[in-house]
């Protein structure tokens, strides 16, 4: 469970203060996927980096899985990032120099796991996204699609409850992107949690629940929705 | 171990500046361990002794111009005058100074005749006080007599039959047992017969660089010349006080000569190593220098390639990386660059000492040297690359998603 009370953000630069979140109020169940839709500069990637402890608050309370995360310093938000949550990028964000055994093997390694258990958790990943033939490939050997499928492999490998992914096929064509979405729902249906970014209002609505950020709060819509389903 | 074979696999997709980096620290190394060397090798020769009392001893020079001037006599007056002045220990005249730069040399066969092997030596001529003047230890046989003193005219090619030597020299005659020297006779001038009726501990030749400086022998020669030097010891420390009373005590004696140049053993020692001293200082600072360079080097090729992989730094934080492992990433990575440096750097610390050794005649380099050149290498890698990897893992996470 991801619980987000009154959660704001405020950006200083200089002089200027940017809102970024408002009162922002989310729960996240287990098992959902909720994809996160909303205007350029409205606050969804604030919002997931947030809730991936990429960034910290500035108001508010925030429970993952029962823990109260402004209280943790940056080496337990680092350990929790690493255990807890999967982290699927835009940009793919695969480390160029590496092939894909070893991008896979990334938090792995920081996570600590043994070499064979590294070696079983990253051929199983791979073989899960389709690219255990590639495994010594680099990633500029691969399409846009086949890396963010890497992507999803090495944000799944160390099992994390939760899967933010901010607009993960916003670089990919409409083929590629349905693709990796069709892969983010077989995820989902095998248990972990996911909370999707995205443009595309297609993609959006094949999640189970859709809530929409404007001007960094969750939009009326949403509220009257979750209402309507009490 | 510590993920060193990840941080290999990507240095090796960007080689050439890591190559760069490892061929400095090769090449810092490798001077470093020579200058060193050299240092030493410079320090060792600085810290030898001459064998004489060096704190309490000076000398000046007696030039003669008047032409009814009796040496001999005036001579012996001069050294009476000032044996017996308070505060003087003895006084002798003598034809060169240890450590001044400049003597004479002769050479001592086991046999007489031409063509046969000769040990060369310095040669000081003194009285029977020389042994107390220069402070030197008699080891082994006794000191010259009076009766053993002869004048020497200027151009003489004669020699007195009796010397002693250097035990440094002892041993070059008799490498096996140097005690054996003593009572023998050997040949100077070719043929020449002259009996060592003492060794002394040690006493330096006046030329620092010789490979023989501390092959020495006095002989019982007093010179009837014109220019002479007078060699004065003085109880500790009252050398200063007494210069300037002896010199003056001297030129109000007698007319018709100089009393010049007096100086301090300390002052002639300064001078011989000038030169030392002034290479080791150029040596050191070229070495700190390089090592500088080197230092700063790392320092700039880690934060090149840590602003190259902003992104790539904040991704591995996202996906869990506290701030120490990203640290120790790129201290690691230094590690890994800087042992490729340090193996070359041994083998070319080795290869230019093997070139010296060889052209300059210098003694092959100790392990030591290299052992500690290596680990100098990796503290300086470590410090320099603290600062960039310090900067990186200071890097927000939220970068992964905020740069494009
Ligand atoms: N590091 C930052 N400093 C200042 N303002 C920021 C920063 N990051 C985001 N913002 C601002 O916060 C607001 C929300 O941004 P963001 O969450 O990226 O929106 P979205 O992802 O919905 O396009 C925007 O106005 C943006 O300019
Ligand atoms: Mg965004």
């Amino acid at each position: 469970m991801l619980i987000m009370k009154d959660i704001s953000k405020i950006f200083q630069t200089g002089d200027i203060q940017t809102h970024a979140l408002r009162d922002f109020n989310l729960t996240v169940n287990e098992g959902d996927f909720i994809s996160v839709t909303g205007p350029s500069g409205s606050g969804k990637t604030t919002f997931l980096n947030i809730a991936g402890l990429l960034e910290t608050y500035t108001h508010g309370e925030f429970l993952l899985d029962g823990e109260d995360v402004g209280k943790l310093n940056d080496n337990g938000r680092s350990r929790m990032r690493n255990e807890k949550i999967g982290f699927i990028f835009q940009g793919f964000n695969l480390i160029p120099d590496l092939n894909l055994f070893d991008n896979v093997d990334v938090p792995l390694r920081y996570r600590g796991f043994n070499a064979k258990q590294r070696k079983l958790r990253i051929e199983e990943n791979l073989e899960r996204v389709g690219l255990a033939s590639r495994m010594k490939h680099l990633p500029s050997q691969l399409s846009g699609g086949q890396q963010q499928r890497v992507a999803i492999a090495r944000a799944l490998a160390t099992s994390p409850r939760f899967l933010l992914a901010d607009e993960p096929t916003g670089n990919l064509d409409s083929e590629m992107a349905n693709g990796v979405m069709s892969l983010l729902e077989e995820i989902n249906q095998q248990g972990t949690t996911i909370v999707m970014v995205t443009h595309d209002a297609l993609l959006a609505e094949r999640a189970t629940r859709t809530i929409q950020v404007k001007d960094g709060r969750v939009s009326e819509l949403e509220i009257l929705a979750q209402q309507a389903i009490a | 171990m510590l993920e060193s074979g990840i941080i290999i696999r990507a240095l090796m997709r960007n080689k050439i500046g890591a190559l760069l980096i490892a061929l400095q620290i090769a090449l810092t190394m490798t001077i470093m361990v020579n200058a060193i060397f050299m240092i030493q090798d410079r320090q060792q020769q600085m810290q030898r002794e001459s064998g004489i009392d060096e704190k309490n001893t000076f000398y000046l020079t007696n030039t003669v111009f008047a032409q009814d001037y009796n040496i001999q006599v005036e001579m012996q007056a001069d050294l009476n005058l000032i044996r017996k002045m308070p505060g003087v220990v003895d006084a002798i005249q003598i034809n060169a100074i240890p450590l001044s730069g400049g003597g004479w040399s002769m050479a001592l066969q086991h046999e007489p005749g031409d063509d046969k092997d000769t040990v060369s030596s310095a040669l000081y001529m003194v009285d029977d006080h020389g042994i107390n003047t220069l402070g030197v230890e008699l080891i082994a046989g006794v000191n010259f007599t009076p009766n053993d003193i002869q004048w020497r005219a200027s151009g003489q090619s004669t020699w007195p039959d009796k010397t002693i030597i250097t035990k440094a020299f002892a041993k070059s005659l008799y490498p096996d047992d140097w005690q054996s020297a003593l009572g023998k006779t050997f040949y100077i001038s070719q043929n020449q017969p002259m009996q060592i009726v003492g060794v002394m501990k040690n006493l330096q030749a006046p030329w620092n660089g010789w490979s023989g400086v501390e092959r020495s022998m006095l002989v019982p020669f007093q010179m009837e010349s014109q220019g002479s030097k007078y060699l004065i010891r003085t109880e500790a420390g009252r050398r200063d006080e007494l210069m300037p009373i002896i010199e003056k005590a001297l030129a109000e004696r007698i007319k018709g000569r100089l009393i010049r140049r007096v100086t301090t053993i300390e002052d002639t020692r300064k001078k011989s190593y000038r030169q030392h001293n002034a290479t080791n200082k150029i040596l050191t600072t070229v070495v700190s220098t390089l090592t500088l360079i080197t230092g700063f080097g790392i320092v700039g090729l880690a934060l090149f390639s840590i602003n190259r992989r902003t992104k790539q730094i904040g991704t591995r934080r996202a996906l869990g990386a506290t701030k120490w492992q990203i640290m120790r990433y790129f201290m690691v990575e230094n590690f890994i660059i800087s042992t490729f440096g340090v193996i070359f750097g041994c083998i070319g610390a080795i290869a230019l000492n093997m070139w010296l050794a060889t052209t300059f005649n210098l003694t092959p380099i100790n392990i030591e040297l290299i052992i500690i050149g290596a680990i100098t290498l990796f503290i300086v890698g470590q410090l320099a690359v603290l600062y960039p990897a310090r900067k990186a893992s200071l890097i927000s996470p939220a970068t992964a998603t905020r740069t494009i």
